[in-house]
């Protein structure tokens, strides 16, 4: 029982670090590397709520206003010169979450912040108690999961980004605002990664580095998803169960990088991953 | 015809000069790396040591992407194993000068080795630039965390230290250190500038033309990996002897991107810029870092950033702007010249048809795009294949140089079914593909291109660019016709949209192909340039008895020169006759005029 | 004035701090971690190293002549840790190295600090068994630091232990050496786990804790994000078994608020220890850098020790010449916050222990003190 809820919390917990980036893999083709540091930028904005006194729930809108208009910013100034150089725009977002992980670092400096719980305390279900913001997390997964279904299948931004991921050239040609769907589309994705920071921070420490170790994962797992979310949360689910499976019965060393590994050998199987789910 | 075409400088004399040069600056480096430790205090012998072992990992980084397109973050990993291997032989082994020596070869071996199986994960048909990335992040990241995993047998965390390396001092290790540097700079000048190293560019420019000029493109990145994977681990031996300790953060990814900001900062493609730019950031950062680490690393960050939109190829592209002109503005020096060769390969007569066609079927899940094709096609015919748009016409080239592409049917080449092929596999049974919108290798100049068309028929040279191009006569006679032997030292970016049509013609004659197709060859032409192609393509069926498939939507052009005629309709052969037969018959006027009663 | 000189001057003070011209100082070179993972902590051992300077300066300097600190990054690793040194030994040409740093950047330093044949007085704790002529550690070793958490929590009845870590040389080295102690004292290792420096996933290793009958569980992590991360998910999941942690600092501890709470630690500092001689220090402390002080530590503690130490090697020496001082630094001693202390066994130093117990508001009470603890068998060649 555990084991199952291990999995499937793991999955979410997964799913949730890795729907910005996939947001923005998806619609834009451009890896955004400094993923990580929106993470980070969220966390602090948790820290600020703190700081200020304010009920620590508030830092998830915080976070996803902060994240949006960050990643607007991005996309005008770095990220739009570079749709025609995917390679170049890894590269400039790695740099960006350079500088936006020193900047973070002066101001507020190398230390492990502290945050307050958004939940604390266990859950009692068949005989074992389990954490209950895991079990949150998974419900927050699933909200951002039919949140994107419906912000694709239901709104004219999402069908606009389909357009687009279908055939970008055609869309312009349907005079589509091509330009500003990618703007839209990359502050949505920064927003989340954003919020996703914030949710994290029961987790993990809050530090300027903390972002750079969920980097490698969510890219994987993007990577295997391709631009479905229905995708990703399969991807999820698999990778996610086989790292925790892989940490209970053979190492959590293994476990560790089980998700990297699995998803590159998967790439190298089926060039298209998951995209087909 | 004229063996020797008219040149305005001894193309000789230009390679001697740049040889001269090259010899000029290897010595002088050389003189500074050797002499050097005398003028330097030991803190700045000691830093440059190092960074001149970067170096040579910047130089691996630049040729895997700055020439050939490869972004790595790999190559921290081979350097670490290569450092590890030394530094874990001589610790739990033992130090002699034979112990250094068997470490020297694993340390080269080992990364090697690895290299082709990453080579191997990373490079395949189909394969994708970003997954190639993604692996070469992934392995420094497996790499590492075994490291970390294996105890007293690799140190873990704290690394390796302690054991006994080659017996040189400080001064030593710079002078060892910059001769490596040296050496591999000057073969990496060399290499980048022959008739091989031309073939890096190639495929970073136009790896799909590559294939189809029968090049085994992951064949040769998968050598390249595994070569630079064992400079890397010569690099890595030389920085655990001279440092006396390895640490995990050796080979981690975090180091792979810095080599990949160094040589972005220096300037890749360039070889010179990224040892300049890993010398002196190295340098710089180890005499300003200690006292402001954080904002170091942030204007370094920001500078990456900056100089990746705005100056994608760096500091040393900028300063060769300034200097110098650029390459393709002034034909300073003529081409090489040309040779006429009377052709060499697939002159095997064949038995039955060239291309045989059987049920050929291609299909989108539910819906065929072709259906039931059957067609063969003799040495010298030259046959149209036309049709209205979403026939299937594209379609059907596709299947016919790449065995995976059809759904069903038998596609036999020479006899031979291409089932499964990949296109240099086919290019290599007579076959040459000319594409739709030119195919052809922007930054390389008209006789590069030409010679990346014979490179897979004859090796091309390590060490020289050769001054002798040989071609196919009707090769030759194409360029002569359209006037690119004129411009054979001109960039194919300033080409114009016809000249650019007849190189990649040009190109796929000298491949000295049985069989050639093309999609659409006179698309965009003018009157002039389109009656010159007919001529070009008569001769080559008429009287050098080649097949040729032709993709056109100009029938009056097809009528001037075709053989025979095949007509699709709606992924359907429903008409393959003579000329004759064929336009007077009432289904391609119904066709034609748009009606769809067939 | 000619310009050079006036700048040359103007530089020579400022370095100097103005007290005394800088010709003549001792120099006293601090590569530490103010990036990368230790950078945390590094503030701390800054701080307290300036203390100690600026308290011997005020007090005539040694044989006359100020000390002055040239700090220097090494990132925490091995690669900066080189530079550093490089820097510090042949640029700066420091007369002594004192410093807190991981093990990778020890280990790095090494070689150079043979090489430049300087003294090296390392100040952190760490996992053991570093020797070489010119290394003195006035910090604790596993043998030190183990035996008094474990045999604490066999008083309190535990016999099942649990061992966490993370998987580096210190973690699985603490952990090692916490099992065979724990098996040779009767207890029973029910599991042993370790996660990658940079995991943060402890879900499993939790949820296999959970599952192992454990009476106490015993952890090692690499300070700063993963002790906050892996106490963060303990508590998320519901452990409240004895929890002893071999490498939280009091400051972390702070940084997360109510969830560390009851976690036990040994140290030879805490800042409760009640002596008159660390009362002295944390005044001195607050009244030099007020709202700056970086909470005084078990890192930063021995760095105010070592720099004591090096003055009375020099002194007794009668020079700063490396062999000299190095000759006489094991027979030195300095009663400090953590009383006194001599590096005098094989290169290491026996030393009073604490044992520790985090409140809700971040602090440590010591709940048990442990006299002169031997560190055993470090380098017996030396």
């Amino acid at each position: 029982m555990t084991l199952l809820l291990d999995i499937v919390t793991t999955a979410a917990i997964l799913f949730i670090v890795s729907a910005g980036l996939l947001a923005i893999f998806g619609v834009l083709e451009i890896v955004n590397f400094a993923h990580g540091a929106w993470l980070t930028v969220g966390a602090y904005c948790a820290v600020v709520t703190g700081g200020l006194g304010l009920n620590p729930w508030l830092a998830l809108p915080l976070a996803f206003v902060t994240g949006a208009v960050l990643g607007g910013v991005t996309e005008r100034l770095i990220v739009r010169p570079l749709y025609a150089r995917p390679l170049d725009a890894i590269l400039a977002t790695w740099g960006l979450g350079i500088v936006i992980g020193q900047l973070i670092t002066l101001w507020f400096g190398r230390d492990v912040q502290f945050t307050e719980n958004l939940l604390s305390g266990t859950f009692h279900m068949f005989g074992t108690s389990y954490s209950i913001y895991r079990i949150f997390a998974l419900a927050a997964a699933v909200a951002i999961g039919l949140g994107f279904a419906f912000l694709l299948e239901g709104t004219r931004l999402g069908l606009s980004a389909r357009a687009i991921i279908m055939n970008e050239a055609l869309a312009r040609a349907l005079g589509l605002d091509t330009t500003r769907v990618r703007l839209v589309t990359f502050m949505i994705g920064t927003g989340l990664t954003a919020l996703a920071g914030v949710l994290l921070t029961p987790l993990t420490s809050v530090d300027p580095t903390m972002g750079v170790s969920w980097l490698i994962g969510s890219f994987m797992l993007v990577m295997v998803a391709g631009s479905s979310f229905g995708a990703l949360a399969v991807a999820c689910l698999v990778f996610g169960g086989a790292q925790v499976l892989v940490s209970t019965f053979i190492s959590p060393i293994l476990g560790g990088i089980t998700v990297a590994v699995l998803c590159a050998l998967v790439l190298r199987i089926s060039s298209k991953g998951f995209a087909r789910v | 015809m004229s063996d020797t075409l008219a040149t305005s400088l001894p193309r000789s004399a230009a390679v001697r000069r740049r040889a001269a040069i090259l010899g000029v600056l290897a010595v002088a480096a050389l003189a500074l790396v050797i002499f050097g430790p005398m003028f330097l205090d030991r803190f700045s012998v000691n830093v440059l040591t190092r960074s001149m072992i970067y170096a040579i990992l910047a130089i691996t980084v630049d040729l895997l992407w700055g020439f050939t397109g490869i972004l790595t973050f790999g190559q921290a990993a081979f350097f670490g194993i290569g450092a590890y291997a030394t530094a874990m032989l001589l610790t739990h082994i033992g130090s002699s000068p034979t112990l250094i020596g068997v470490a020297l070869v694993l340390a080269i071996l080992v990364p090697v080795v690895l290299g082709v199986i990453v080579g191997w994960l990373s490079f395949y048909y189909g394969s994708t630039p970003i997954y190639a990335t993604v692996i070469s992040l992934v392995f420094p990241i497996v790499v590492t965390q075994l490291i970390y995993s294996g105890g007293t047998l690799t140190g873990s965390s704290s690394g390796m230290v302690g054991y006994f390396g080659l017996p040189f001092g400080l001064e030593g290790f710079f002078r060892l250190s910059g001769i490596s540097l040296v050496i591999v700079a000057v073969g990496a000048l060399i290499f980048v500038r022959s008739d091989s190293g031309r073939i890096l560019t190639a495929i970073r420019d136009n790896e799909t033309r590559c294939a189809y000029l029968g090049l085994n493109t992951q064949r040769i990145k998968i050598l390249l990996t595994a070569v630079l994977a064992g400079v890397a681990g010569l690099a890595g031996f030389l920085y655990a002897n001279a440092s006396g300790v390895v640490a995990p953060e050796n080979t981690s990814f975090v180091f792979g991107t810095e080599l990949v900001v160094w040589t972005a900062l220096g300037g890749r493609g360039t070889v010179l810029g990224p040892v300049l730019g890993t010398i002196g950031i190295d340098y710089l950062s180890a005499n300003l870092s200690g006292e402001l680490p954080f904002l170091w690393q942030l204007i370094i960050g920001a500078l990456f950033v900056v100089m990746i939109i705005f100056l994608p190829n760096g500091l040393a592209a900028l300063v060769s702007r300034l200097t110098r002109r650029g390459r393709g503005e002034v034909v300073a020096e003529a081409g090489p010249v040309l040779v006429p060769e009377a052709p060499l390969h697939h002159m095997t007569a064949v038995d039955g048809p060239l291309l045989s066609i059987d049920k050929l079927e291609k299909s989108y899940g539910s819906q065929k795009v072709l259906e039931d094709i059957t067609l063969d096609v003799a040495p010298g015919e030259l046959v149209s294949l036309v049709g209205p748009n979403g026939a299937g016409k594209t379609t059907m080239m596709r299947c016919l140089t790449d065995g995976k592409e059809s759904s069903g049917g038998v596609i036999r080449i020479a006899g031979q079914n291409i089932a499964g092929m990949v296109p240099n596999q086919i290019v290599a049974l007579g076959v040459g593909r000319k594409f739709q919108v030119a195919s052809v290798f922007e930054s390389l100049t008209v006789s590069e291109c030409l010679r990346m068309a014979r490179a897979a028929l004859e090796a091309p040279s390590f060490v020289s660019a050769s001054d002798k191009l040989r071609l196919p006569s009707a090769a030759i006679e194409i360029l002569q016709l359209t006037g690119l032997d004129k411009l054979l030292s001109t960039e194919v970016s300033l080409l114009s949209h016809g000249q650019k049509q007849s190189l990649e013609l040009a190109m796929v004659v000298a491949l000295e192909p049985r069989m050639i197709l093309l999609d659409e060859p006179t698309a965009g032409l003018t009157k002039a340039e389109r009656t010159t192609i007919g001529t070009i393509l008569k001769k080559l069926t008429n009287e050098l008895g080649f097949a040729a498939i032709l993709v056109e939507h100009d029938l009056d052009f097809v009528r001037d020169i075709s053989s025979r005629i095949v007509v699709l309709h709606q992924g359907r052969l429903v008409l393959d006759g003579s000329v004759d037969e064929v336009v007077n018959s009432d289904i391609v006027k119904t066709i034609y005029s748009g009606g769809e009663h067939v | 004035m000619k310009i050079p000189s006036l700048l040359a001057t103007m530089t020579s003070v400022m370095l100097a701090g103005g007290a005394f011209a800088a010709d003549d100082a001792i120099r006293i070179g601090v590569p530490v971690g103010l990036s990368g993972a230790n950078s945390v902590v590094a503030p701390s051992v800054v701080q307290s190293a300036e203390l100690a300077v600026e308290e011997i300066n005020a007090a005539g300097g040694v044989l006359g002549r100020p000390l002055e600190l040239v700090i220097a990054d090494d990132a925490s690793g091995a690669a900066g840790a080189q530079k550093a040194f490089d820097s510090l030994v042949f640029q700066k040409e420091v007369d002594v190295l004192i410093s807190m740093e991981t093990s990778a950047a020890r280990n790095a330093g090494l070689p150079i600090v043979s090489k430049g044949k300087v003294p090296y007085i390392y100040t952190s704790f760490y996992e053991g068994r570093s020797c070489n002529p010119y290394l003195f550690v006035d910090a604790w070793v596993p043998e030190q630091q183990v035996p008094p958490i474990v045999d604490y929590l066999k008083a309190e009845g535990a016999k099942k232990y649990f061992l966490i870590g993370s998987d580096y040389a210190f973690g699985r080295g603490m952990l090692e050496f916490a099992r065979s102690y724990v098996e040779s004292t009767g207890g029973e290792v029910v599991g042993e786990e370790y996660l990658p420096m940079d995991g943060t996933d402890w879900t499993a290793i939790i949820s296999k804790l959970k599952a192992s009958g454990a009476e106490a569980m015993i952890t090692s992590t690499a300070g700063g994000a993963p002790n906050v991360t892996l106490t963060k998910q303990l508590r998320g999941a519901g452990v409240d078994l004895p929890y002893a942690n071999l490498a939280v600092d009091e400051g972390t501890a702070k940084s997360m608020g109510a969830d560390a709470a009851g976690i036990l630690i040994s140290a030879s500092y805490v800042t409760g220890i009640d002596s008159a001689e660390n009362k002295a220090f944390l005044d001195a402390m607050t009244a030099k850098f007020g709202d700056e002080l970086r909470t005084p530590n078990d890192l930063s503690v021995p760095q105010y020790e070592a720099v004591y130490l090096y003055k009375a090697a020099v002194e007794k020496a009668g020079s700063t010449d490396a062999k000299a001082v190095l000759d006489v630094l094991d027979e030195v001693s300095f009663t400090g916050p953590r009383g006194s202390i001599q590096m005098s066994k094989q290169h290491h130093a026996p030393l009073t222990m604490y044992l520790g117990q985090v409140q809700e508001d971040g602090s440590v009470v010591v709940v048990e003190t442990f006299k002169d603890v031997d560190p055993g068998e470090q380098c017996p060649k030396l």
